[in-house]
């Protein structure tokens, strides 16, 4: 009986801390963080729907290290000619003819401070938007489908860690006529 | 507190020899045989004994325990005694909630785009414009990096001839004036804000007074380079009848061009070659720190000085230790009265050599021996050697100039048929001005550009003749000295938000064009004077019109103009060529003879008064520009008040120079503040025991001590312009019978020197013209630590410390790529400045007069980093390519590393220094916090930081050739050093690479590492320093 008391108790224990633990691993985290926007944009119709391509909004992720949240000019490239009209995009064309900004959207993927993460750098190397953006074109209010942690950056990094380490491996690197994106492991990849 | 402290130093004292003992190697042990001169010693590998501070040479490094004077941060109670246990228990259960609480939910970021999208700018992407530097009158080619809108870096143009890609400390600094939220926010009329058109209206009605009496108006400007700026200047010649234009500097070579006009029949600045010339010899002309262009005058001199061409001698006269005679061959102390004595002795002796009627020389100066030497040397290189003399004195520059021309040098090493234009002023001009201002004669003075009330040598009369004034206008971009006193300030923009051009030698020309629009409500002056002319036309059209009517027809070639135009704003600099003008007869180098005269009578009575008064405690008083503040014009910016001074180490403060045999006699050491009396005024400056500073002569920087600038520059050291009157219509920058007196008052000087002493081990290394090709043996040292993986690449810099003068604008380009935070002169004091980079200065040889030498040292990324091995956290470690990488979020601040850190190159962030008002400079404000990097972290309290190699650009060149989808070049990626030294002292680059110019460098026989005995195996190398003896 007492054996099991304390058995009992071992296990309440335990299982309360494992949870307090996971608890503060998770502390930060902000996974499946959907707030609303101050706009009722929707990448469900856009990017799902009439299946625009990501980087014609997001046009920066090609070149630099933001992917940038679109002017309203460029709403204007496709809502300028479409006759359906609503409150909304009527504040957009009123924004663009001012040229005030319309709004302060709401960040919805913060990574940490001391993080550096270039969107160029990525997108260039073949990786898709969903792999960290989750299925954005399902979406109709924006939200954070993966956590962000390092450890879940380091686990693609692992995988697709292409630092040589022996002279070989170097060497055919500078013979190569195109460099391939190695995937870093440095701290000072990321942080500095 | 106090005892336990001073019995802890004593227990370092003790301590001290054995591990000295420990560190010592072979070669050091040679290297403190003792010797007389530095310079004269011989052996391979043996170098000379280097000291920091004479206080080191007279004590050795083993008295000094390893915190001389004790230790900083106990010295006053800095906030301390306050925090109990008790206070601390509170604080940290409630800092433990607070945390807990607020890590629940991240706060909230918004994020606004742009309304309307750019073509040009991308969020993130950096933009590159070739602009003009306005940091001082030389008119440096920059390519300013802009991010996201507002620039954040000054780069140097490699498109130049002239500079080459180089910058110099001040223009890496200008960026930050930009951002001074001190500058006017928009025009004022009798010192209240109104609006433009009513100042407008103001100066119109004044105007169209001055022209109903026809009174005079007088444009009152510093030097312009500015073609088109001098075109709007005609135009008010021919607007109004009594217009005239007068320049001035505050540290003028009114003289130079004065003794150019009698000798050349041509009021110019010769543009000099140094890099052509095998000797040279410098008369008291900082050509490698300030004079006239010291960023082309430093390159010139690296490129010709390069062991690989044959051997060349510097000879340096000067009374003041500064950045060139630091870097002389040879350096001679002479007291300022006696450097036309010097002039003329030379003089005399070419003229004999060149078979010329007899100089009547005055008694030599200096030792005879070295006269001989020194024109033996000069004669040897007929043609290839330049005389030059940063003296403001007609009669030394017309001596100087007859040198030049006795010696062949004219059209060689001197050219005054392409001049430099960098300096226009007239002082004999602005003092007859103020002397019609007194008059009452000046109807109406425009002041653009200057600040004579601060600068010039009698502020007094001028804001009395001021007064005097019915219409006084100025351009100045603060209410300064001279602003404050005025009637209207029409603020003119920062060179940044400019259009603008420049040509700083005659043909050579550079575009400037704004790259932010600006800040504030501020009209740029040029467009302000168009305006009071009734020309209407913004500054760009005008720009636009002018290079279109008198620049395009000066190329002499068929172009269209708009294709012209564009390409030059993209370049940003043109080369004219050399103008087809007929030279102006030759006017026979002028009477020389008569001015040798002169200097001689001179020199005599000089020498005669002070022994028949027998006044030896009378001194002379060179007054110099530092490289930090030169005239004082950017004395609000804190990168610039906190960078340490090449020579003293010394930031925050002038300093009065005194000859260390001087302060023995006189028992005065560092920071005993002293009072200087000449009829002309008396200031107060702490003392400063200078090695190499002449025995009788005195040496203080101008440009400090300004009343009315900001919050950082205000009443920051002392004035000493008031000094530097007028003889022979040029402002002389010395002055005679000063006394000295102790006020017994005592300053600690906020220096970099003294903490970051080598301990007597062999950190420099330098060897002569005469070893190199017979390298030493390297030593194979053993090695505790197993060998590292390698990478695929491994970063590695090359520092050339035969090429390094000191200059530091590596110091603040770091500090400006970096987020480098400025801490203040209290914290300095404690030795706790930021700097990723630090110039360390060694002497060696005799205080009176040693040789010098500058190192810059930061983070040495070592293969077998001591720093990693002690960090609890694992916050430090090495990257795959070879960088020490300091991770911020991983450091908890133990400062084991630091203290682990052979090289001393390790900072803590013991403050917020973004936000704080206790650190009010750019970062507490938000204007000033524009000139922040975003690509790289903004450090808080409690982190360590270095030298990251710049790793950011690393990666953003990693990332455009993954982008263009081919490998990187070698010398494509620069750090922010590199980029902007103007000796190309820095090389950086993959050491994997056999290739790369970094490996080729670290191959060659002056290749050493410091502190290799200990295995840290860095991936910073430094080569030698070569000693230039002779030129055989």
């Amino acid at each position: 009986m007492r054996a099991l008391i304390v058995l009992v108790g071992l296990v309440i224990t335990i299982i309360v801390a494992a949870t307090g633990v996971t608890r503060l691993f998770r502390m930060g985290m902000q996974q499946g963080y959907a707030p609303a926007q101050p706009i009722a944009f929707s990448h469900k119709l856009h990017a799902g729907d009439n299946k625009v391509p990501c980087l014609y909004c997001h046009y920066g992720a090609r070149s630099s290290r933001h992917a940038g949240i679109p002017s309203s000019s460029i709403c204007m490239n496709c809502h300028g000619l479409l006759e359906k009209q609503t409150m909304e995009i009527e504040r957009f064309k009123e924004a663009v003819q001012l040229d005030r900004p319309l709004v302060a959207w709401t960040k919805v993927h913060n990574l940490p401070d001391f993080v550096y993460f270039n969107h160029s750098r990525h997108v260039l190397s073949g990786v898709v938007c969903q792999s960290c953006h989750g299925p954005v074109e399902t979406m109709q209010r924006i939200e954070q489908a993966m956590p962000l942690t390092m450890g879940w950056c380091l686990s693609c990094h692992r995988e697709h860690a292409g630092v040589p380490t022996s002279t070989l491996e170097r060497a055919a690197r500078r013979f190569s006529e195109t460099p391939k994106p190695a995937t870093g492991l440095d701290c000072a990849s990321c942080h500095y | 507190m106090s005892d336990h402290c001073n019995s802890a130093n004593d227990k370092l004292v003790t301590l001290h020899p054995g591990r000295r003992g420990r560190s010592r190697s072979a070669a050091q042990n040679a290297a403190e045989s003792p010797h007389g001169d530095g310079s004269a010693n011989g052996g391979a590998g043996d170098s000379p004994e280097y000291w920091k501070s004479p206080e080191e040479l007279h004590n050795g490094p083993s008295l000094r325990g390893e915190f001389p004077g004790g230790l900083p941060s106990l010295d006053h109670n800095e906030q301390a005694g306050e925090t109990t246990r008790r206070d601390f228990l509170t604080l940290m259960g409630f800092t433990a909630t607070a945390a807990g609480l607020a890590a629940c939910r991240a706060p909230e970021q918004k994020a606004i785009p742009l309304a309307v999208a750019s073509d040009e700018m991308v969020p993130g992407v950096a933009n590159y414009y070739a602009t003009t530097c306005g940091g001082c009158a030389s008119a440096c080619s920059l390519v300013v990096k802009q991010r996201d809108g507002r620039p954040i870096k000054i780069e140097g143009n490699e498109a130049s001839e002239l500079f080459g890609g180089a910058t110099c400390a001040t223009g890496q600094a200008t960026v930050l004036s930009l951002y001074d939220s001190e500058r006017l926010r928009g025009p004022l009329w009798q010192g209240n804000p109104v609006e433009w058109h009513e100042v407008d209206e103001q100066i119109a009605a004044g105007l169209a007074a001055a022209r109903a009496k026809q009174g005079k108006i007088v444009l009152l400007s510093s030097t312009i380079t500015s073609p088109s700026t001098r075109e709007i200047i005609e135009r008010w010649r021919r607007a109004f009848p009594g217009f005239r234009h007068v320049a001035y500097d505050p540290v003028s070579a009114t003289a130079l061009r004065t003794a150019s006009a009698e000798a050349f029949g041509r009021a110019v600045i010769p543009h000099y070659a140094f890099d052509r010339a095998r000797v040279i010899v410098g008369l008291d002309a900082d050509f490698l720190g300030t004079w006239l262009s010291p960023v082309e005058f430093a390159r010139q001199y690296a490129r010709g000085r390069s062991p690989e061409r044959p051997p060349t001698l510097h000879v340096q006269f000067e009374s003041g230790m500064s950045v060139t005679g630091s870097n002389a061959d040879q350096r001679v102390a002479v007291a300022p009265s006696a450097l036309g004595a010097v002039a003329v002795a030379l003089l005399a002796r070419i003229a004999r050599r060149a078979n010329e009627p007899e100089v009547a020389a005055p008694a030599d100066p200096v030792e005879a021996a070295v006269l001989d030497q020194v024109a033996d040397e000069l004669w040897k290189h007929r043609g290839e050697s330049l005389v030059v003399s940063g003296a403001n004195d007609v009669a030394i520059q017309l001596v100087v100039h007859a040198l030049n021309r006795l010696l062949g040098n004219i059209g060689k090493t001197f050219d005054v048929d392409r001049p430099s234009l960098q300096r226009q002023g007239d002082d004999a001009a602005l003092a007859a001005l103020v002397e019609e201002m007194q008059r009452g004669e000046i109807h109406t003075l425009i002041l653009y550009g200057v600040n004579p009330v601060y600068d010039h040598a009698d502020g007094a009369e001028f804001l009395k003749g001021l007064s005097r004034v019915a219409l006084s206008i100025s351009t100045a971009d603060r209410r300064d000295e001279t602003s404050a006193a005025v009637q209207a300030v029409c603020p003119d923009h920062h060179f940044l938000e400019s259009w603008g051009d420049a040509e700083p030698v005659a043909g050579y020309l550079s575009l400037r064009q704004p790259t932010i629009a600006p800040l504030f409500n501020t009209r740029a002056a040029a467009e302000s004077l168009l305006r009071w002319i009734d020309d209407r036309s913004d500054h760009y059209s005008f720009l636009r019109d002018y290079w279109k009517t008198s620049v395009l027809p000066r190329k002499h070639a068929l172009l269209a103009f708009d294709a012209f135009w564009d390409h030059t704003l993209e370049r940003g600099v043109l080369d004219l060529g050399p103008e087809n003008d007929a030279p102006p007869p030759d006017a026979g180098g002028g009477d020389w003879r008569a001015a040798a005269a002169v200097l001689r009578d001179e020199s005599q009575q000089v020498a005669g008064a002070a022994g028949a008064a027998g006044h030896d405690d009378r001194y002379e008083l060179a007054l110099f520009e530092s490289v930090p503040m030169r005239d004082g014009k950017n004395a609000n910016n804190p990168w610039l008040l906190e960078l340490p001074d090449p020579i003293t180490k010394v930031t925050w403060d002038n300093v009065c120079a005194i000859a260390p045999a001087l302060a023995t006699r006189l028992g005065l050491s560092d920071g005993d503040v002293v009072s200087l009396a000449t009829p002309a005024g008396t200031i107060e400056l702490p003392a400063f025991v200078q090695p190499g500073q002449h025995a009788h002569t005195l040496s203080v920087a101008v440009g400090y001590g300004r009343q009315q600038v900001g919050k950082a520059g205000n009443n920051v050291g002392a004035n000493a312009f008031p000094f530097a009157k007028l003889v022979r219509g040029a402002r002389r920058m010395w002055t005679h019978g000063v006394t000295l007196t102790r006020t017994g008052r005592h300053e600690k000087l906020a220096g970099t020197q003294g903490h970051s002493s080598m301990e007597g081990r062999p950190i420099v290394l330098e060897t002569t013209r005469d070893q190199l090709g017979h390298p030493d043996e390297a030593e194979q040292l053993p090695n505790l630590w197993s060998e590292r993986p390698q990478g695929e690449r491994s970063w590695g810099m090359s520092i050339d410390l035969d090429t390094c003068t000191g200059c530091s604008a590596c110091v603040v380009a770091c500090q400006a790529e970096n987020n480098v935070p400025v801490v203040g002169k209290d914290q300095v004091q404690r030795q706790r400045i930021m700097h990723w980079i630090r110039i360390d200065r060694y002497y060696s040889g005799s205080e009176d007069n040693p040789q010098s030498l500058h190192q810059p040292m930061m983070c040495q990324h070592c293969g077998h980093a001591p720093c990693e091995t002690v960090c609890p956290v694992v916050a430090t470690t090495t990257s795959s390519e070879g960088l020490n990488q300091q991770v911020y979020n991983r450091c908890i601040g133990t400062r084991y590393c630091a203290n682990n850190c052979p090289y001393k190159v390790r900072r803590f962030n013991w403050y917020n220094y973004t936000q704080n008002s206790d650190f009010d400079y750019h970062m507490a404000n938000p204007v000033g916090r524009l000139v922040l990097n975003p690509d790289v972290t903004v450090r808080s309290r409690g982190v360590m930081e270095k030298c990251s190699m710049c790793v950011q650009r690393i990666h953003a060149v990693k990332n455009a050739a993954v982008k263009r989808g081919e490998p990187m070049q070698d010398g494509e990626i620069k750090t922010a050093c590199q980029q902007a030294c103007p000796t190309d002292a820095i090389v950086f680059g993959d050491l994997n690479d056999p290739n790369s110019q970094v490996a080729r460098r670290m191959r060659g026989e002056r290749t050493y590492r410091v502190l290799d005995e200990l295995g840290t195996r860095p991936n910073v190398a430094y080569l030698k320093k070569v000693r230039h003896g002779h030129t055989t």
